[in-house]
């Protein structure tokens, strides 16, 4: 209800453009776009903004973009994507987990049209959800951190404790206790996708409690990163760059590059042979990068990251390989084994090293 | 510093935002207006106050811009329910909707944008104490100011003409009219300034404690404030408290985490609004008890007619 004038008066502008547009052939292929919040110049909406941009660039007039942004997840965004459907767009976007079971419920009834939905886990002919492996950009990011703390305590701020966030945070601390075991995570979850108050009081609070290097596990805006460089801790964040919030403490950004994808995907919508499934895109697939590393990172460090990061590219090291423990102690992964994918997508536990129990 | 003495010190702060828009609703409700556009009213003066400040650099000017905006949505509310008689419950809502809809499109260009916050305010000597200096002596001058609102409004609402004026028109106009006090006018100012405090409280949050804009910022504090009232049982001390309270719980949720609580977070997050449903149950239990704490008119409205 909170954006609901800016929601409607949006979406009527929008449905007003697009009353005109047909469907014939040599019409431009409408792309339909659904952000959850606006497009910033940092975050998540930014990102696949982004993406979708390399889609126009590619394709120039052959395809129109009708993007609408700011929706959040509910019974409007329901509407909204009906009605996008129902204006003509072929090719939809949902940028947002709740936009889910809607979505699917459409790409059943409309088998011409193709679907790629981030976050999700449901798949249809014609509906592809996308996520990235962010782990293995938190895995680097958890090797720089042990160098450059000297408490051995490092800290997340962390949105709502779904397996997408909880496996982040294992790779970051997997990643740390590689380098130096005695390290430990500390994890405050702020129960809110949105909050930039609460997401710098609990930042505030891990450095109050010890910790000198922060990760900014899916905030949207730079709540965190302001707050770490005010205090002289190292930080971190999914997504898009921070640097210019941090620009003396910025340890880099798991970046994600939705380009490939996207564009892989328009490709297939527009050949006739769009098949959907499960996309589970890492560093393999040039979605998740890693960049503006911390020039306080020791040339030894980075050897060391760029040796690891590439062994995960060629897949002769996962960052889920055994041994793994969690935090009770219990063996979760023997040696030699590896994590399925399936099991991290869903997964529900930390990995030793995480000081917070997980809420319940 | 400690966690201890964030804790302790965060909670001042934290306090602050429920305060400033408490106290606003407080004068309000005391004239005898239930304003629920507390929310709304902050957001957009949390836009206006940003997007003043990032163009001018200047804090007193993003608040003063910020009460001013504040005071404009008030006035809107006031004018529908003063002067058009509109139900004041209704009216608040929709206008508490439009203000979320006009900060979102007053900020856009400022998405996630960041400005410098002022820095705290260190006073030699004390502020070098150990624990009490950090907490009571280094806080933001805002700080400072609110917790002094708190006083002057306590005062001015219980010992000056001007707050028996207020009080009397909110237990009951027509008797107050009756009187010759110009109940309209008085109604309208107290909103104003409760548009104002509201303004303050959104400028504090998207300039001083959180110094970013980003859509949908103010997250619920519009709400506490408004619960705030009702949970200190419209007296101005007890309010203080119950700011001070909330701020602590908001804190207390966090930093229980840094320290492995096994307690559900989403407990802690719903502390203040279970307690303020805790309060009002006992404060209603027994009619004259509720007819002694809450303004008697509150939220009826007022034709100006002279019988009853």
């Amino acid at each position: 209800m909170k954006r609901f004038i800016s929601q409607t008066l949006i979406a009527a502008a929008i449905a007003g453009c697009m009353v005109a547009t047909g469907n014939a052939q040599d019409d431009p292929l409408e792309i339909g776009v659904l952000l959850p919040s606006p497009i910033a110049d940092v975050g998540w909406s930014h990102a696949l903004n982004e993406g979708i941009n390399a889609v126009k660039k590619k394709y120039g007039d052959e395809v129109k973009v009708n993007t609408i942004e700011n929706i959040q997840e509910g019974p409007d965004a329901d509407r909204i994507i009906n009605k996008m459907v129902g204006d003509g767009n072929d090719f939809l976007l949902l940028g947002s987990f709740g936009f889910m079971n809607a979505g699917l419920r459409l790409a059943q009834r409309n088998p011409d049209l193709s679907f790629i939905h981030a976050s999700g886990y449901k798949t249809a002919d014609n509906f592809s959800p996308f996520t990235a492996k962010y782990y293995e950009g938190a895995y680097l990011m958890g090797m720089a951190a042990a160098e450059l703390t000297t408490t051995k305590k490092l800290g997340v701020v962390g949105a709502f404790a779904i397996p997408e966030l909880i496996s982040t945070i294992n790779g970051f601390a997997l990643g740390a206790r590689s380098i130096d075991p005695d390290i430990t995570v500390d994890v405050v979850w702020i129960n809110s996708w949105f909050d930039p108050a609460k997401a710098q009081d609990a930042a505030k609070a891990l450095i109050a409690g010890g910790s000198d290097v922060l990760f900014s596990n899916a905030q949207d805006t730079p709540s965190v990163v302001t707050v770490a460089e005010e205090a002289g801790a190292y930080v971190f964040n999914l997504n898009s760059s921070m640097k210019e919030y941090a620009p003396t403490r910025y340890l880099g950004v798991v970046k994600t590059d939705w380009a490939p994808f996207f564009v892989a995907s328009v490709d297939a919508h527009i050949a006739g042979n769009f098949e959907g499934k499960n996309e589970w895109l890492g560093m393999t697939d040039d979605v998740v990068v890693v960049e503006d590393w911390s020039s306080d990172i020791s040339a030894d460090m980075a050897a060391q990251i760029e040796a690891t990061q590439a062994d995960i590219v060629s897949g002769a090291r996962h960052v889920y390989d055994g041994p793994l423990t969690n935090q009770a102690g219990e063996e979760m992964v023997p040696a030699g084994e590896r994590l399925e994918d399936g099991a991290i997508l869903g997964i529900d536990w930390h990995v030793q090293g995480v000081n917070t129990p997980l809420p319940q | 510093m400690s966690t201890l003495e964030f804790f302790l010190a965060g909670t001042f702060s934290a306090a602050t935002i429920f305060l400033f828009a408490a106290l606003g609703e407080l004068v309000a409700e005391k004239s005898g207006v239930l304003n629920l556009s507390v929310e709304g009213m902050m957001a957009v003066a949390a836009a206006v106050g940003f997007a003043v400040t990032f163009e001018t650099g200047n804090h007193v000017l993003g608040f003063v811009a910020a009460g001013i905006a504040g005071i404009f949505v008030s006035l809107v509310f006031a004018t529908a329910t003063i002067s058009f008689l509109a139900n004041q419950v209704a009216t608040g809502l929709a206008v508490g909707i439009l203000g979320l809809g006009l900060s979102a499109i007053i900020g856009r260009d400022y998405e996630s944008m960041t400005v410098t916050p002022t820095p705290g305010i260190y006073i030699p000597v004390v502020s070098e104490l150990p624990l009490i200096g950090p907490v009571l002596f280094q806080q933001n001058l805002v700080v400072y100011l609110a917790f002094l609102t708190a006083v002057v409004v306590g005062f001015t609402l219980t010992h000056t003409r001007i707050g028996l004026a207020i009080r009397a028109v909110g237990e009951n106009p027509h008797a107050a009219q009756a009187q010759g006090l110009p109940v309209f006018t008085i109604r309208y100012v107290s909103v104003a300034f409760g548009g104002m405090m509201a303004g303050f409280a959104g400028a504090y949050a998207s300039t001083i404690y959180t110094p970013l804009w980003a859509d949908g910022m103010i997250a619920g504090r519009g709400w506490i404030a408004v619960a705030l009232v009702v949970f200190g049982t419209w007296k101005t001390g007890r309010i203080v408290f119950g700011a001070l309270l909330f701020g602590m719980v908001s804190l207390g949720e966090l930093i229980a985490q840094t320290m492995g609580s096994v307690i559900p977070t989403q407990l802690f997050s719903s502390l203040p609004y279970i307690v303020t449903i805790i309060v009002l149950a006992i404060i209603s239990t027994d009619r004259a008890r509720m007819r002694l704490h809450s303004p008697f008119s509150l939220g009826e409205t007022f034709d100006g007619s002279e019988r009853r």
